[in-house]
């Protein structure tokens, strides 16, 4: 058996090495696109297209590579060029539009130019260019999980192969599945979906669980309105999380693999579904894997769009076609789940976590991260931050750091006020966490949660009331309505939390939100209901003179509780003549005064903050003040005058 | 199109539907996965939909509602040729997306969740199309529009409109 | 096997296998809960009323979910059990429209019982979380579309009893729960031939429901 095994991987891995070479060999530039979502969102598409017909407009040969996203969303499109004949090492360059690509193609590819102007860095350290990998958002990052993401076409296994890949599957085959979960166990890995529950704990229940027809399902079902890595690695290099699939499959004793993926992202559904049928041809997966007699059958189900899903047992029960409702727990999914079979559900960060793991021991991952908290966490940090998009860095780093070194802060001089971690579990922190070391206990002592990894840096003009009021909402709206607290419950926190932004709140209303946030804390059913006071909470904890301010004087110190905040033009600074506020405002809420400056019609304002946009930065006449009754009072002239 | 025309070709889609729910297997399981292809095909669950699924499952019409009605996938009125589709991720609530969503609203005089008259537009919340740097973000069609503001929203909708009456004079001139 | 277990200081036994809450009702110990019934195979713990402190658990739990354990020391009347039960009870009455008066479930309804047990009134600590056209008119929205029930679903407190006791009887359940969260309701979709329905032989819904949010027609 073990002979059919390695000449079958033999011949695969040799395969794989031999296309890889021909291509780094071939004499041609090589331009690297980033194709995922995020970049296809930013233009990638139009980029693409802009190189191919200008390589044929100018008669050049090169290789267009569409790679995955390596989680510089701040910089998409990302093209990465490689143009050895030019004597300069693969240059990163950033926000290649459609005109940005043609120029490249005309001057870089065709004369050699490479346009330092709009060069980001070179991918690798040389003598010529400064390299990417002096920067902080490149060198402090860890990247175990994304590794190669960004870096190989998601679309061929062979580029994953060449890479190292399934190489940790194929050790793995020959080992006694008890010693596979003894390294995972060892290692210490949490499941990186949120809670943090020991993954070798849950692959050793599970292998001990009695059963026929065991189950292992892969969590994609990303909910969390501002996290998307898992759908990032799905769509940047879905071989790696297959691979740590089908590891827990073998060493549970499973026959079947779900990987259970939102409809929303059509792209990582078209994409997983590619990378199984791949590893189907090449006797990876389906039956008789590599002729070592392991079946394995992997399928992909479609989540249809429901937060609460993302729960275990509401997950199972969406599969098995049921209204997404929890269950309670116990019996728990290891040992009664799907079909009332075992069923091992683990998240995808954690599957993709599980070849490197193998690969390089368990020790090593210890040697990452705290201990604890071993190995890497990724973030998606987005909202006022100079460098959003995903962040792999070792657990254990401070907030700081990631913030600050890694993202570039907060943008336009603006202070830095709070950070919202792990979506609507989790929780608000100030300025005084910064240097608290994130892994999945601090966080959790701070009343936050890792939760996704979703990671809303805000500025002085957030408000935590607004946002804690956002979270409820989204939590309100994707309750699935079963038990009683989270149902009717989050309903009225929303309730209070709409008066306090409104400029209705009252005394009593914090002293209400805190203890029904513990009833409901305490009296829910499932783990959504029972973090969904969290985000409240934590903003009362530390940032109880916020929620003081829109009760008591009905103000919005962060300016950002519409009702609570008004525009108004101050007239010393407002030029005569100048109309650039009047063309942008949506509901011709801008009028001429008598003098022929601007004044804003307070009943129409909508408070879209357009005409603060449009102001010329020579002017900067629009104010924005809380609460609205300090924005002087300016006459609209009656309509004769004002259209002589 | 005259009108017989536009019932044979209902007629066809939900034969082909038919057809479709047909070679699935009679498992409970395969509830979720059968409406979201008829979903593709239709873009809505029309109710003689929710009844072909009901029979082919051998399950009351009533559970297939109970599960359908469940999901934010799923939605039970066409929507608009153009859906309008607004992000209210946590990045774009903090850029203020509902400030889009709203002008949105105003411009088309529909509310979220509702299709114009003339069925070309429709608008709809999303909770995160995972484009968060861009944000705020909105979708018409399959396009993405990134770091939208109030006043790109009429131009986006101008644009369609002159695009749908160029594509109708054209039409016109080659019946003549 | 009988097990030895010990609520509020009274010695009761119950059988191996049962949960917690049977055990202490057929004790002739109440612990308000509105959607349990003897039968459930799996407990559907979404009414979470009937917490209960065991020695050993830092929180209350609901007893309906909690298998009895030989030597289980068990509190119903604790502070913490009671704020829980209180909240929940305030919170299912903050959906429920009081028309006591002309409410066929009058005197014999749940809600009144454990009203009276939790020695609260009827009237809700939160506002009332019903469609603005009731509040403003008065009257309650009914669910006519069934052609033998209509269905009131601000008086449902969705125990799911209905659907449970019509499972159980017929083999299928022919009412389901439709949408999801604070709009969650029982639904009848789709089921308008009378022919093909139990039809007024069978009235398990009506009967079980706990507030009459499920009427015969032809009574009303």
């Amino acid at each position: 058996m073990t002979e059919t095994l390695h000449q079958c991987w033999t011949a695969i891995r040799e395969e794989a090495k031999a296309r890889r070479n021909a291509f780094k060999e071939a004499a041609v530039p090589k331009i690297h696109i980033g194709m995922a979502t995020c970049g296809i969102a930013s233009g990638a598409m139009e980029t693409k297209k802009a190189f191919e017909d200008a390589l044929a407009e100018q008669n050049i040969e090169a290789r267009i590579h569409t790679v995955g996203c390596a989680g510089h969303c701040y910089a998409e499109p990302v093209v990465v060029i490689d143009h050895p004949a030019s004597g300069f090492p693969p240059i990163f360059y950033h926000q290649v539009t459609a005109g940005k690509a043609k120029m490249l193609t005309n001057l870089f590819l065709k004369e050699g130019d490479p346009r330092f102007e709009h060069v980001y860095g070179a991918t690798e350290i040389n003598e010529l260019i400064p390299s990417v990998m002096e920067f902080p958002r490149f060198n402090q990052e860890k990247r175990i999980i994304m590794e190669k993401c960004g870096r190989i076409d998601p679309e061929d296994i062979h580029e994953y192969i060449a890479e190292g890949g399934y190489e940790t599957l194929v050790k793995v085959l020959e080992l006694p599945p008890e010693q596979v979960i003894a390294e995972i166990e060892k290692s210490g890995l949490r499941g990186r979906g949120g809670a943090g529950f020991p993954t070798g704990r849950k692959w050793a229940l599970a292998r001990r669980a009695h059963g026929e027809n065991k189950i292992v399902i892969c969590n994609a079902d990303e909910g969390d309105p501002g996290a998307y890595m898992d759908r990032t690695i799905l769509e940047s290099n879905p071989h790696q999380i297959l691979e740590g699939l089908m590891i827990c499959a073998y060493t549970v004793g499973a026959r079947k693999a779900l990987i259970y993926v939102r409809a929303e992202y059509p792209l990582a559904v078209k994409l997983v579904t590619k990378a199984i049928e791949q590893a189907k041809e090449l006797k990876l997966a389906g039956g008789n894997i590599l002729g070592t007699g392991f079946d394995l059958d992997i399928s992909v189900f479609q989540g249809s769009g429901a937060f609460v899903c993302g729960e275990e047992t509401a997950l199972i029960q969406s599969i098995e076609g049921q209204r997404g409702m929890p269950l309670h727990r116990p019996p728990y999914p290891v040992e009664k789940g799907l079909g009332g079979e075992p069923t091992v559900i683990n998240n995808v960060k954690t599957l993709a976590s599980v070849p490197p793991i193998l690969e390089h021991g368990a020790d090593w991952y210890r040697s990452i991260g705290t201990e604890n908290s071993p190995g890497t966490a990724i973030f998606s940090v987005v909202g006022d931050v100079l460098h959003a998009g995903l962040v792999e860095i070792p657990m254990g780093v401070s907030l700081r750091t990631l913030i600050f070194d890694i993202c570039g802060g907060v943008p336009n001089k603006k202070k830095f006020k709070a950070v919202q971690i792990g979506g609507p579990s989790g929780g608000c922190l100030p300025e005084h966490f910064l240097d608290t070391p994130i892994d999945f206990d601090s966080l959790t002592a701070a009343g936050a949660m890792m939760g996704s990894g979703g990671m809303v840096v805000m500025n002085e003009d957030a408000c935590v009331v607004n946002v804690s009021r956002f979270f409820l909402d989204f939590t309100q709206k994707e309750s699935c309505g079963k038990c009683t607290f989270c149902r009717i419950g989050t309903c009225h926190l929303l309730g209070i939390l709409d008066r306090l932004t409104k400029g209705e709140g009252r005394e009593g209303d914090i002293e209400s939100l805190e203890s029904l946030s513990e009833d409901i804390k305490d009296g829910s059913l499932c783990g959504l209901g029972k973090t969904a006071p969290n985000p409240v909470l934590t903003s009362i904890r530390y940032f109880r003179d916020e929620y003081e301010a829109h009760i008591r004087e009905k103000k919005c110190p962060g300016k950002m509780c519409r009702p609570l905040t008004a525009f108004y033009i101050d007239l010393d600074k407002c030029a005569r003549g100048c109309d650039a506020c009047v063309g942008c405002c949506p509901v011709d809420a801008v009028f001429t005064t008598r003098n022929r400056k601007k004044g804003i019609d307070q009943a129409l304002c909508v408070k879209c903050g357009e005409c603060m946009v449009a102001c010329p930065p020579q002017y900067d006449a629009v104010r924005k003040v809380s609460p609205p009754e300090l924005a002087p009072v300016i006459e609209r002239p009656a309509t004769k005058e004002s259209h002589p | 199109m005259a009108h017989e025309e536009i019932l044979s070709e209902q007629e066809a889609i939900e034969k082909d539907i038919r057809s479709r729910v047909a070679a699935f297997e009679k498992a409970r399981g395969n509830l979720i996965p059968i409406l979201q292809m008829i979903q593709e095909k239709q873009a809505y669950l029309p109710p003689e939909a929710i009844n072909t699924v009901a029979a082919h499952l051998e399950i009351p019409v009533c559970e297939v509602y109970g599960v359908a009605t469940f999901y934010n996938q799923f939605r039970f009125h066409p929507p608009g040729r153009h859906p309008v589709k607004v992000c209210m991720g946590t990045a774009c609530h903090v850029k203020a997306g509902d400030v889009i969503l709203e002008n949105f609203e105003r411009k088309l005089e529909i509310r979220e969740g509702q299709t114009t008259p003339d069925r070309e537009f429709s608008i709809e919340r999303v909770a995160c199309v995972g484009c968060c740097a861009l944000a705020p973000v909105a979708l018409i069609g399959d396009t993405v529009h990134g770091h939208m503001a109030p006043s790109k929203v009429e131009g986006l909708l101008l644009r369609i409109r002159i695009e749908k009456e160029k594509a109708e004079r054209e039409k016109v001139r080659g019946e003549r | 096997m009988m097990l030895n277990i010990l609520i509020d200081d009274k010695k009761i036994e119950a059988e191996e296998g049962k949960n917690l809450l049977q055990a202490c009702l057929d004790n002739g110990i109440y612990i308000p809960n509105l959607c349990h019934v003897k039968d459930m195979a799996h407990p559907q713990a979404s009414c979470r009323l009937c917490f209960v402190e065991i020695e050993g658990e830092k929180k209350p739990v609901p007893s309906c979910s909690v298998t009895v354990r030989e030597g289980m020391r068990v509190k119903t009347d604790t502070p913490s059990v009671r704020r829980l039960q209180r909240s929940a009870f305030h919170l299912l009455l903050s959906r429920h429209f009081i028309e006591c008066k002309v409410c066929p479930a009058n005197r014999k309804c749940e809600l009144q019982k454990i009203a009276k047990f939790l020695k609260v009134g009827l009237k809700s600590n939160y506002p009332l979380l019903l469609p603005k056209a009731v509040l403003e008119t008065g009257k309650q929205e009914t669910d006519e579309s069934h052609p033998i029930f209509n269905y009131y679903p601000n008086r449902c407190v969705l125990c799911g009893l209905c659907i449970h006791v019509c499972r159980t009887t017929h083999g299928i359940a022919l009412l389901t729960f439709a949408k999801r969260g604070i709009d969650t309701v029982i639904s009848f979709y789709g089921e308008e031939d009378v022919s093909r329905l139990p039809g007024d032989k069978c009235l398990a819904c009506v009967n079980i429901c706990p507030v009459s949010a499920i009427t015969l027609k032809s009574l009303s």
